[in-house]
């Protein structure tokens, strides 16, 4: 059972998580980092939608569930991806110098943010489950 | 003792179900990568470092267009139409349109694979471009090599899951 203990360690991480993403767009007047944050927020919901439309439990009829249940982990695992190449481009885009500074740091704090959702889902999913 | 052959223990998180779910994110990160190699090319080729006059032009999407179909068609296919003939639901048997359907989205996955190498030959390498400038070549046969592995990691970790379901049905 997830304690307090773990929900105060997670929004610290959550915290520093953000202080990373937007000290990386305001350090350098330049707020194109912010769109990995919404593509780590984005990420699991292809996941949680086609594994909450295609119920696992249900084996009447398990070929097209299954299917889709796959397509929502491809997206997610694509979304994934993408937050970090999207801050590839960061570089290319601004003028400023330090700019990879800029992408280092939004790609780190985009994956503490990351890691926060999900394993603030997993604690909370084994609890409720079974 | 055991009939095992290896000294290790096969470890207990690793059954096919885990296997499978990794297989498919693996998939899907391999896709995203691919395509991100493509996006980083062609962002690079309209930037101001850029100094040479070659550019991405629609000739070179072109061959990740077709092998990012080839990989929807070949992954939407129900793979247990593919090896039964023998018992068919629906009248007649499927499995010749299955095999059809997957022999296009094949051709369509070597003919990007095949493209993007044409395009880094004819278009990059015959002119003598140096380095900066061959990348806009080596990038899109690296995207659609990403992409073919992509379709491999999907198809093999669909196929562990008729494997489960044998299981299962034990």
């Amino acid at each position: 059972m997830p304690g307090l203990k773990t929900i105060i360690a997670l929004s610290f991480v959550l915290a520093i998580g953000f202080l990373l993403v937007i000290l990386s767009s305001a350090l350098w007047k330049n707020y194109l980092p912010l769109l990995v944050v919404a593509t780590y927020v984005i990420a699991p919901i292809p996941n949680w939608a086609c594994g909450r439309y295609a119920n696992p439990d249900d084996f009447v009829d398990s070929a097209g569930s299954v299917g889709l249940t796959d397509f929502g982990r491809f997206c997610t695992g694509f979304l994934v991806v993408m937050g970090i190449g999207a801050s590839k481009f960061n570089p290319y885009i601004t003028r400023v110098d330090r700019a990879h500074t800029a992408m280092i740091m939004s790609i780190i704090g985009g994956l503490l943010i990351y890691g926060t959702i999900i394993s603030f889902s997993m604690f909370f999913q084994r609890e409720e489950g079974f | 003792m055991s009939a095992r052959l290896f000294r290790f223990p096969k470890p207990e998180w690793m059954n096919s179900q885990t296997a499978r779910t990794a297989g498919v994110y693996l998939a899907g990160a391999l896709f995203s990568l691919g395509f991100f190699f493509f996006i980083d090319a062609s962002v690079f080729s309209h930037s101001s470092r850029n100094a040479s006059e070659a550019h991405i032009k629609f000739v070179d999407w072109l061959p990740g267009i077709c092998s990012a179909l080839g990989m929807l068609v070949i992954n939407s296919i129900d793979k247990s139409h593919l090896a039964q003939d023998s018992y068919s639901y629906s009248g007649e048997g499927n499995s010749w349109k299955a095999r059809l359907v997957l022999f296009m989205g094949f051709a369509l996955m070597a003919g990007g694979l095949a493209g993007s190498v044409t395009v880094l030959v004819l278009k990059y390498l015959v002119p003598e471009y140096p380095w900066p400038t061959l990348y806009l070549g080596v990038a899109n046969v690296i995207a659609n090599s990403l992409i073919m592995l992509s379709s491999i990691a999907l198809w093999v970790s669909q196929s562990i899951e008729d494997e489960y379901t044998y299981n299962l049905a034990l």
